[in-house]
Parts: structure tokens; sequence; C-alpha cells
């Protein structure tokens, strides 16, 4: 049986990387303040959004979905709210202070302990098998979050255990994004950012990540950021945006 | 069995793509490392082997010093005086250790063999701080109730009379037992001014060629019989740990001072083997700078040719501090073999040379000393430092 706690015991009690910043507040805040990204200036410019050069803050805990045609900046946004991309006027604050003010290390605190990241691209090492690139997450952690059995729960809800000893680098699309998902739900997060997580999934296999993702957010009192192209129901969203 | 952190790392990180250079900087790192315990060690042993001669002739302590007479300066004794600038200047040199005074008399001394042997002969005292002297002895004291003077004659004077001059002249040899037996007439005169005493020898001594008082009576009769002046002095003794200081001998040499030349003769091969060492040393320490650039090199290109790699580690959370840790874990092992191994060959080289040198009577420890141990050690800490601040510098300049 794997027991969870909820994800600010962890954020104060255990890590020495994660900073103090963060004990005075029981949860990560992030908000927007007149976010542009500058290579799409002129196209925002003409058009409105909910998210682009506006004051934004993202409710804790709650379930947000962006709705984003292509093009509009999707991923853009997805890397600056992760902070991996920096080409914009305005500001993201995350606890009211912007990325930059951050060392590396509490950065890499706050992604181990706070923040998890589900990319469009998936991002997975193709010299690791898909197990191992689950586990590499996992045991970033000095001490991990979950038990490599739950690794294994979770593989086998999402269709991928007789993936896992593969490499990475024969994976198809469609078992790289669930080992995608995996990998970002076995670290303890308050925010989980998603960039069209089900887009290499069909129906069936979409609606069991979806299903195991609320879970874990709820286990977490997490809150997620969901971008994607169209509407959908996979989850009872708090917030709508359109991008 | 799951793979923990590092493992997974080590799959993900190549750190064999920069081999050659790895082996270039460790042999670097190697040879360099040997040649400064080389310099270090043998910087050591020189000195103990000097500690040694010094130990069996234990005078070389104590130099006698005085002006060299030339002929210019004949008939002038003023000029063989040493002036309080000149001493002051002697005292704070850093090879003198102690520094006392020579007094001589200021009057007239002669002295009388007693009864049958009809020896006399005009004579002069000298006197030093009693810390100077080598001989130990109870009866070295004198006051001004005392009729008796304790002398104390240089050993090389009696060798002098028993081979040299009682061999020729068919005189009896004497031993130094008999000789302070004998009680001797000592008149002391200024003017008409005259009196007399007993002189006992009571030691000989290898360190100081003079004929010496206590500094007690010298004082009394100096004031008594002398001008009342203190004179100044023309020979004074310093204490030093080093005779073959090369700093001594030059500083000697340039202001035209002599002393026992014996005594340095050390000091130029001292200069040449610490010159020799330096060399050594100076070229360890130059083949360390590059062994070091190389070695910089080398993690440069290990973490370039994982740049991405290491970016999406980073994007998933690694702290920058976990890579360099992973890193710096892949080579210290290195670094503490090849400690190890610079310290092992030059261990056997020291041992080899102990008993080498014993075979020709010298003596040096069959083990390292402990400086060079310390800078082996000093080494391995430098190289972990300096490539530690590589591996944070390149991994920051990527992530």
């Amino acid at each position: 049986m794997t027991v969870i706690l909820p994800s600010w015991t962890f954020s104060f009690g255990k890590s020495s990387i994660l900073g103090h910043h963060f004990k005075n507040t029981s949860y990560m805040q992030i908000q927007l303040e007149n976010l542009v990204p500058v290579p799409l200036r002129d196209k925002i410019m003409q058009r409105s959004s909910d998210i682009w050069n506006r004051q934004v803050t993202f409710t804790p805990g709650g379930f947000t979905k962006i709705k984003a045609p292509s093009g509009t900046g999707k991923t853009t946004l997805v890397h600056y709210l992760y902070h991996i991309r920096t080409d914009y006027t305005g500001q993201v604050l995350v606890n009211g202070k912007t990325w930059d003010s951050y060392s590396r290390d509490a950065i890499a605190g706050m992604r181990q302990e706070q923040v998890s990241v589900i990319f469009q691209d998936l991002r997975v090492f193709e010299q690791l098998t898909a197990l191992e690139n689950i586990e590499l997450k996992r045991v970033m952690n000095a001490a991990p979050y979950c038990t490599a059995e739950k690794v294994k729960e979770m593989a086998a809800r999402l269709n991928v255990t007789h993936v896992l000893n593969q490499s990475g680098k024969t994976l198809s699309y469609g078992e790289r994004q669930r080992i995608a998902i995996i990998r970002a739900l076995v670290q303890p997060f308050q925010w989980l950012i998603m960039d069209e997580p089900f887009s290499h999934l069909d129906e069936e296999n979409a609606q069991r990540a979806a299903l195991l993702i609320a879970e874990e957010c709820k286990a977490r009192n997490a809150g997620f950021i969901l971008t994607d192209l169209d509407n959908d129901n996979r989850f009872v969203y708090d917030t709508h945006y359109n991008l | 069995m799951m793979p923990s952190f590092y493992q997974l790392l080590k799959k993900i990180i190549q750190t064999g793509i920069g081999k050659a250079r790895l082996f270039m900087a460790a042999g670097g790192l190697g040879i360099a490392m040997i040649l400064l315990l080389i310099a270090i060690q043998a910087h050591t042993d020189f000195d103990q082997l000097l500690h040694n001669q010094r130990n069996a002739n234990e005078s070389a302590d104590f130099l006698v010093i005085n002006k060299k007479i030339t002929n210019a300066m004949m008939g002038q004794n003023a000029k063989s005086e040493f002036t309080p600038a000149e001493i002051a200047d002697l005292k704070q040199q850093p090879f003198t250790e102690a520094f006392g005074f020579i007094t001589s008399n200021q009057y007239k001394v002669t002295a009388a063999a007693p009864g049958e042997l009809h020896f006399y002969t005009d004579m002069f005292f000298e006197s030093v701080p009693d810390s100077f002297i080598d001989v130990k002895n109870d009866e070295w004291k004198w006051t001004p109730a005392d009729n008796t003077i304790p002398i104390i004659l240089p050993n090389d004077f009696l060798n002098l009379y028993n081979f040299g001059f009682a061999l020729s002249q068919d005189l009896p040899q004497i031993s130094q037992e008999t000789v302070k037996a004998l009680p001797m007439k000592v008149t002391i005169s200024q003017g008409l001014i005259t009196q007399e005493f007993t002189g006992r020898i009571v030691g000989f001594s290898d360190r100081i060629s003079s004929f010496l008082v206590p500094g007690s009576f010298m004082d009394w009769a100096n004031s008594k019989f002398g001008s009342g002046q203190a004179a100044a002095p023309s020979r004074v003794i310093i204490k030093t740990k080093d005779p073959s200081n090369p700093l001594l001998s030059k500083y000697l040499e340039e202001k035209g001072y002599t002393t026992n030349q014996d005594k340095i003769k050390y000091s130029k091969t001292k200069l040449i083997v610490q010159m020799i060492v330096s060399v050594i040393g100076f070229f360890g320490l130059v083949l360390l700078a590059f062994a070091l650039v190389v070695f910089s090199m080398f993690i440069q290109l290990v973490i370039a040719s994982c740049k991405k790699e290491i970016q999406l580690l980073v994007t998933l959370g690694t702290a920058p501090r976990q890579l360099q840790r992973y890193l710096m874990r892949q080579f210290v092992p290195l670094y503490i073999t090849i400690g190890i191994v610079a310290l092992l060959l030059v261990a056997a080289l020291q041992w080899f040379a102990s008993a080498k040198l014993a075979t020709h009577d010298m003596f040096i420890s069959q083990w390292l000393s402990v400086g060079t141990a310390c800078a082996a050690l000093l080494v391995i800490v430098l190289v972990y430092i300096v490539n530690r601040s590589s591996v944070s510098r390149y991994i920051n300049a990527i992530s």
C-alpha cells in the first residue's frame, strides 16, 4: 500500500535543496504580469487574449485549462511557466518573485518538489529504458516520493507495462507520452504543467491517463495548468482561459 | 534491484569520450606530483644530512666572528673593532639566535708555572657570557673574595704544545688532568698596581680559541686595573641554528668578517642542492599547471559532448550541484590513485636512497617526511578545487 501525504508536508520537511523561501507559503503561487513573448508581440497585440499582456493569478489547487489554437504561443507559455525560456516582456512571478531571482539550485529544488511538467515533445532519454526514464526522476529526490511498486502500478493503469524495459529509442510516441506522464507523477508537486498531454493517445488511453492525473493531483492537493488545442471534458476544470 | 540516481547518470553522461585527454592529464598530474614530492623530500633529506653532521661536531652551532685583518689595517687596532651599528646589524640577522661579546683584558697579565718548571709568559684573558661556553664546571665562578681564578684553555692550545712544541723541543707531553692539577701564578698589573692570583685550569674548550676567565672576574679586573671604559669588542660570538645557511656566509663575506671557515663549508653545497631542488620543484609546478589545464579541457569536452543530456536533466529538476557531485565522484578516485602511486614511488626512491647513502655513512630517514605527505595531500586538494570550479563553470554555462 502506498501512503500519500499532503504535498506541503514534503516541501516543508525533507528537502535540503529546497530553499527557505517557501516555508511561509503553504502554496506555490504563480502570477503573470503583462507577459508578452517577444517573437509573437505583433501578432498578440492584434487580438485579445486571457493570458498575454494581462494580470493573471492561477488559483492554487485549481484545475486550469488554457485553450490555444495553433500558433498562439501555447508551448511558449508552458516554457515560460516552467522557466526554460525567457524571451518575454512582463513578468512570471513565483511566490511574488521573478524566476530570475531564484538560484539554479533553488529552481532545481522547486522542480523536484513543487512543480512538475509534461512537455509536448515528451523529452525522454533515448539511452535509458522506459523504466529508467521514470526511475531517474523518482530517485532524483534523495527521499523518493513514491515507491517503485507505485510506478509499476501506474504503468499498468496506462497499459505500458510491456514496454518498461524497452529502450527509449524504440518507444512509439504514444508510449513515450504515457512514460512522460508517469515520470511527471512520481514526484511531489503543487503544480503540474501539461502541454497537450494526450496528443498522441487514443481516446481510451487518454481517459485512463486523465483519471490517473486527476487522482494524483487530488492526492497532493495540487493544481494543474493544461494547454490544449480544443475543448474537452476529461477533467472538471475550475478555470478556463483562451490564449 | 533498481539503479541509483548516479548509476542512471552514468548511462546518460558518458565520461569516456575524452579518454586521451584524461590519460594526458592524469599522466601529467602524476609526473608533476612525483617531481614536487621529490623536491620536497630531497630538501628534507639534505637538512637531515646537515643536521647529523652538526650533531657530530656540536661546536658548529657557535661561531666566533672577527673582522679580517688586512695589510691596510695593520697597526690600527681600532679598525678591527665592531662599532655599535655593526653589532646591532649582526644581532638582528635572521640566523643569529644568540649574541655575545668577547671581552678582552685591559691590563697586563703574566703567568708563571709553579716550582721547578721555570715557565713564564705574558698572556691575555678574554671572557664570554657563560651560556656560550661548552665547559660546564662547578669551579667556573669567581667572586672578589676568591684568590683563585678558574681558566678555560682552548683544546687546540694543549694539542699544539703536546704534538708540536713538546715533541720537537724534547719536552714532556702533558695530559689534561695534569694541566688541571697545576696551579699557575697569575699576575695582573697596570702601571704600578699589581695583584697576584692563583690560576687553575678547569677545562678545555673546542668552541672558543682563547684563554677564558669568568665574566665576573673580567669585569672586576677591568674596572680596577683598566681604563674604566668598556672597550669596543673586536671578536663576537653568535649562536646559530644552521652554520651552513648560505645567508650567513654571504653576510660574512659582504661585511669582510671571518670565522672558522670549516664550520660554514657546507653552505656552498647547500646552495647548489637548494638550486637543484628548486628547479625540480619549479618544473613540478609548471607541469602541475599544465595538468590542471588539460583536466579542465577534458571536463569541458565531457560536458560539451553531453550538453543536450545535461540540459534535459536540469530541465527535469536535477540540481547543478547534483551534477557537479556526480562528475567529481568520477574524478576523485583518479586523483587519489595518482596521489597514492606518486607517494609510493617517492617512498620507494627514499628507501633506496637511504640504503645507498647508508653505505657511505650518511644517514637519512628510510621513510617519507610528513611534509612530503602533506604536499601530496595539498596537491590533491588543489586539483579537486580547481576541477570542481571548472565543472561548475561549464555546467552553469550550458544550463
